[in-house]
């Protein structure tokens, strides 16, 4: 092949070159290990507490991240504007007066960290109403196979005329005992995603412990329905995806919600 | 002067007539004579007495000794017989010479040997004689069609010359051609394809009256020479004048490394712009494009389910495909429907000739055809292809099947794949696939065929059970279901008429179906306390896609610089998609129709010699918008001179089905199809712009090719279970939320490919640097590196053939692919107490794998019968010589609180062993 021939190939590959090379290169965000975790759930009739963790290492084995102490940290009901106080435990800020929590207020949380504006929002849910257990408790046979699971044993219901979010939890109160030898390594408590639904069927499948319980019906927002929809054990790297989350410049949850409580056993 | 009569009239008529007479003198002379001589001696006989022309190498031939009596036997048969005594072969060529050949390379030597001993003796045998008689007519016209003659199928793009002139034709897809304006009667038509001899004959005033039929003879299964510039002669061809073009014939596949079987769509990925780094998937990842923008038609019908086994195989049977073409972007306007690039299979018709059995064996599975004339004017082709679970079946398998998530929760829960959640009974799943192909060609007369095709083919895992016995206690008829079956059902009719010379069409009534079905659960009867109680828990995922069409495509070859395509096509789409959870609540039930109706039409204008334009336009009605889609189309080419070309494409395309990809890739129902709706699922579009630069000798080929692709409307899908928390499926309440993201894209790069294209040596180079970005709201503002996107992919092809051994070593390299990477992880504590983890996830494809690379090589030895036919082959493949580990991707799991990061990679070095003969 001549030289001189070749030149218009020369010339494709020199100018696919120009082509490639004004083309600038990804960069990941690198800030975002550096922001905070919240933790925060304002709910009427508790005390106002805000947790405050770092991330923690892929190999981290601790179970939470280091706490993060010394913050300045503002809340406002859209009226007032106060400033929680870091308590003996490191890391988390409380406000004593939690008269300030009401139906429709919303929430806004503020402070800087590592140079950032970080800040939060949420609306308080109105309280559940109607909530109601079928029966008082309920018997797990021991043999629950997966046939068991499918049978409804009890129903909790609730009034939901405007679709809010709800979740069920259910915690034990005193001791329990394992239903069955594979039940033990499951956790004693519950809870629950009934998204927009009003009512849950509790199947032979759903307790694992009998014992003591108290059903606690929580009227939630999005932002928490979000997070614990998306619960992550496992992911791959095809996907993967940001736990959505309503803190800006942070991760976490900061979100009211309201309870009621029936007691519930299980024999 | 009598004696030379014969002679004259011999080299008047065409080389493959003469092929013919010398087969016909084989069959039919029948030979009573005793021989005591040497060799030599008794093919001098023969070729005295039946004025046959055989060359051989006197010095060698010399040596052996016949001592045989003869007695009313063909000569074929004491051919087969002398050569097979002394290990030696024989081969007619197509002007009817017996070629005697100790080792199948030395083909070329005598034939050299042989015209250069005519020369001497004043005879150049391998010219055609001068005409009869003076020409009658002038300017006129002529069509006709190649065929192969062994088997009577048609040869697509063989090149046609009317030598003396600058007329060239290359053959449609129906091996038609036509000529205007032939400046006289005596012309030579010069007709040649790759693994066929070239064939020339001159024009007379009778031949022209009638359409002509041009048989061409294979090449014996080694080199040729080359005597035309532009000849095809590999495994793998690109057309240097167009941009995008790639052409594959299976027959010359088993020349590479085969992975299993030979695989027409897994061949393509050999060459640039085609990623040949996805394991898992047959589909063509084409330009920065992603297999469900390929369009892929086999006889006429859309295939939407292209893999068999994970990707790892294509579903199409090499044994029932001709040829295929690969448009790798700024395809005509006959094409559309899809995005980046157009596969186009086309089936075997079956041998009108005579029958052909074929089997070949490999540690993958068994494939069969037969292809037969069932009446004078009719053929069929059967090809059934099944997968054993031979150890090569079970390696890829476990990879591809065997890493999943621990732990149950969300549906069926008792999965008893690997780490599922420690209650399943391990038992080896039952997994097969199979295929199978149908084609029945009918010719109603010389001007009209019809030909039914048909395909079916099916994956199936079914890893159902009984449920293990510590439930059984209770339980009666407990069964534990767990399968995954997907596949495709399709068929065609197409009716091919010859209206005229210059005017032919091809009409189909095309049906496709494609199914994605997943069923995993529990089912018994559990007898508590007296009270029996049935169950079925579960889900059960079905997905499919019924698309019925018609179309019509039309050629009309006004003269010889203007071309006229045109057609008409109307398709009505059906996808259903029901998400099933305990046999009851159907938490997705939907059902989507489309129909959609248009046409197009094109020019080919070659106002000169050395100019091609292509403008044309397609339009398309889709009824879910309403709207009315116009995609205009423009290639080009200009040839600087004969070894330069240039060329151009662009255009646009719409896109109006998706196949969406679920991200649970690890449950099993990994994709499925949706119709745009114009708003969730928007209508896709692309716009190309592609040029490039080609350089082709004898020997060589050097083809840069560029390109840009703008891309609007891309869909990306999430399903996530809402709801129902707890172990196993909890309260009714369950919902299944279907998140669909819209996005855009772009992508630009540059192939080079240096092919070596002749001689014992020949093979191929090809670099790719190539950007691909797309940008989804969902991930942020910002283009970021799509999945299939790689910056740098080489690729070196090299097979070396040396007597009756095929040797290939394929290398291929490529940047790793980008992936999403967790930064850190956090914790926060839910109102019941219990840890919620979560990852902080870095940019989406933010960091990437390590560079792939991988070696293959294989070695194929040709079984051949005495007289130079292949009749099968024995070979032998290793995959990933160096058994790199090259990752798919990786997977994240949180234990004891810290993250745990695995690799999860493709296969390691795999041998495997494949057989195949054939049968006439």
């Amino acid at each position: 092949m001549e030289i001189r021939r070749s030149s218009p190939i020369i010339f494709a590959l020199f100018a696919v070159a120009i082509f490639f090379t004004a083309c600038t290169k990804y960069n990941p965000d690198v800030k975002s290990t550096n922001l905070p975790v919240i933790e925060s759930y304002l709910v009427p009739g508790q005390p106002i507490s805000v947790k405050l963790y770092q991330q923690k290492a892929l190999t981290d084995t601790a179970q939470y991240g280091a706490p993060i102490t010394g913050v300045q940290m503002f809340l406002s009901d859209g009226t007032q504007k106060v400033s929680l106080t870091e308590s003996a435990t490191k890391g988390t800020y409380t406000y004593a007066d939690n008269s300030i929590l009401a139906t429709g207020k919303t929430y806004t949380l503020q402070f800087d960290y590592n140079g950032y504006p970080v800040s939060a929002s949420s609306t308080m849910p109105a309280k559940p109403v109607n909530f109601v257990s079928q029966n008082g408790g309920i018997t797990i046979s021991s043999g629950q196979g997966p046939g068991g699971a499918s049978t409804v044993l009890n129903v909790f219901s609730w009034s939901n005329p405007d679709s809010l979010y709800h979740v069920l939890a259910f915690k034990a109160v005193g001791a329990v005992a394992a239903s069955n030898s594979f039940g033990g390594n499951r956790p004693i408590n519950l809870e629950l995603n009934a998204a927009k639904a009003s009512y849950y069927n509790i199947t032979n499948g759903t307790f694992f412990y009998l014992g003591n319980y108290q059903a606690i019906l929580f009227s939630v927002n999005k932002e928490y329905f979000d997070l614990i929809s998306n619960n992550t054990r496992t992911a791959t790297s095809q996907s993967l995806i940001q736990t959505p989350t309503n803190i800006i410049n942070g991760f976490g949850v900061f979100t009211a919600m309201q309870a009621d409580t029936l007691s519930f056993v299980t024999y | 002067m009598r004696k030379l009569l014969p002679l004259l009239v011999l080299a008047t008529l065409t080389t493959h007539v003469l092929a013919q007479q010398t087969q016909r003198a084989l069959k039919k002379t029948t030979i009573n004579k005793l021989f005591t001589c040497s060799l030599d001696l008794m093919f001098d006989t023969l070729s005295k007495d039946y004025n046959l022309k055989i060359v051989f190498e006197r010095d060698s031939v010399s040596r052996y000794h016949v001592v045989d009596h003869f007695l009313n036997e063909s000569l074929g048969h004491v051919l087969d017989e002398v050569c097979g005594n002394n290990k030696l072969h024989y081969w007619i060529e197509a002007d009817g010479t017996i070629y005697i050949l100790k080792n199948m390379d030395d083909l070329s030597r005598l034939k050299k040997m042989y015209a250069l001993a005519s020369a001497g003796q004043g005879a150049n045998l391998k010219r055609i004689a001068p005409p009869e008689a003076p020409p009658k007519n002038f300017d006129f016209s002529i069509s006709g069609k190649v065929v192969d003659q062994t088997t009577g199928e048609s040869v697509r793009s063989a090149t046609i010359r009317v030598m003396g002139t600058n007329l060239t034709a290359t053959t449609g897809a129906d091996g038609q051609f036509v000529f205007f304006n032939i400046p006289s009667d005596t012309c030579v038509i010069e007709t040649s394809y790759s693994g066929f001899q070239t064939d020339r004959f001159r024009l007379t005033a009778q031949t022209i009256k009638l359409p002509i039929t041009i048989p061409l003879y294979p090449s014996l299964n080694t080199l040729n020479e080359v005597s035309i510039l532009g000849k095809k002669s590999g495994v793998m061809n690109t057309d240097a004048k167009k941009v995008g073009v790639l052409q594959l014939t299976p027959a010359a596949l088993d020349k590479l490394p085969v992975m299993g079987e030979k695989d027409v769509l897994k061949a393509f990925q050999l060459m640039p712009g085609v990623s040949g780094t996805n394991e898992s998937s047959s589909g063509a990842y084409v330009r920065g494009g992603t297999p469900d923008q390929n369009l892929v038609v086999f006889d006429g019908f859309t295939v939407y389910q292209v893999d068999h086994l994970y990707g790892f195989f294509s579903a199409f049977n090499a044994n029932a495909v001709k040829d295929v073409q690969l448009y790798k972007g700024g395809f005509s306007s006959k094409y559309g429907g899809r995005l980046s690039s157009v596969t186009e299979i086309t089936g075997k018709d079956g041998n009108t000739k005579q029958s052909i059995f074929g089997v070949d064996l490999s540690l993958l599975s068994f494939n069969a055809f037969l292809e037969t004339p069932v009446t004078d004017n009719s053929s069929l082709l059967v090809a059934v292809r099944r997968s054993y679970q031979g150890p090569f079946y079970d390696k890829i398998f476990k990879q591809f099947n065997a890493t999943t998530v621990p732990g149950g929760g969300g549906g069926g829960g008792f999965g008893g794949r690997r780490g599922g959640g420690g209650f399943g009974e391990q038992v080896t799943p039952a997994s097969h696939f199979y295929d199978v192909d149908f084609r029945y060609t009918y010719k109603i007369n010389a001007d009209n065929t019809i030909a039914w095709s048909f395909y079916a083919g099916d994956d199936n895992t079914d890893n159902s059970r009984d449920l293990p016995t510590f439930f059984t206690s209770t339980i009666t008829d407990g069964k534990i279901t767990d399968y995954t079956k997907y596949g495709n059902t399709a068929s065609s009719i197409k009716w091919s008429s010859t209206w005229s010379k210059n005017l032919h069409s091809n009409t189909y009534i095309t049906y496709s179906s494609y199914f994605n079905d997943r069923n995993r659960g529990t089912s018994g009867t559990n007898t508590d306390d007296g009270v029996s109680t049935t169950f079925d828990n579960g889900t059960n995922e079905t997905n499919n896609l019924k698309d019925i069409g018609i179309k019509s495509e039309w050629e009309w070859q006004l003269n010889n610089t203007v071309k006229l395509s045109y057609g008409g096509f109307a398709n009505h789409q059906q996808v259903n998609y029901q998400y099933v959870q305990n046999d009851t609540s159907k938490l997705i039930d939907q059902h989507d129709k489309a129909f959609l109706g248009g046409g197009y039409v094109e020019l080919e204008l070659d106002p000169t010699g050395k100019l091609h334009l292509q403008p044309g336009v397609r339009e398309t009605w889709f009824q879910p918008t309403g709207k009315l889609y116009t995609e205009p189309r423009f290639s080009a080419s200009y040839t600087l001179d004969s070894h330069y070309t240039l060329k151009f494409a662009t255009g646009q395309f719409y896109q109006f089905m998706n196949q969406v990809t679920r991200e649970d890739l690890l449950n099993g129902n990994r994709n499925f199809w949706v119709i745009s709706d114009g708003s969730t699922v928007p209508v896709g579009m692309a716009r190309h712009y592609m040029g490039g630069a080609s350089y082709e000798n004898d020997q060589f080929l050097i083809d840069v090719e560029g390109y840009y692709k703008t891309l609007d409307g891309l869909t990306q899908y999430t399903i996530g279970q809402q709801g129902g928390g707890g172990f196993g499926p909890g309260g009714g309440t369950a919902t299944l939320q279907q998140n669909f993201y819209t996005g855009t894209g772009n992508a630009k790069g540059i192939e080079v490919l240096v092919q070596k294209k002749l001689g014992l040596y020949t093979g191929w180079l090809s670099y790719t640097l190539s950007q691909t970005q797309n940008k989804f709201a969902v991930y942020g503002n910002t283009y970021y590196p799509a999945d299939q996107d790689v910056t740098n992919e080489f690729k070196s092809i090299n097979m070396y053939h040396y007597d009756r051994w095929n040797f290939a070593a394929v290398f291929l390299f490529s940047t790793g692919h980008p992936y999403t990477a967790p930064l850190s992880s956090y914790t926060v504590t839910g109102t019941d107490g219990n840890r919620i983890t979560a990852f902080n996830v870095g940019a989406k494809n933010g960091e990437r794998l390590p560079d792939y690379h991988r070696l293959d090589l294989s070695a194929t030895y040709d079984l051949l019968k005495i007289n130079g036919n292949k009749i099968g082959s024995i070979g032998v493949s290793l995959f990933n010589v160096y058994n790199h580990k090259n990752i798919w991707y990786r997977e994240y799991q949180f234990q004891d609180n810290q993250v745990i990061t695995t690799d999860v990679t493709y296969l390691g070095f795999t041998p495997n062993l494949t057989l195949s003969l054939r049968w006439k």
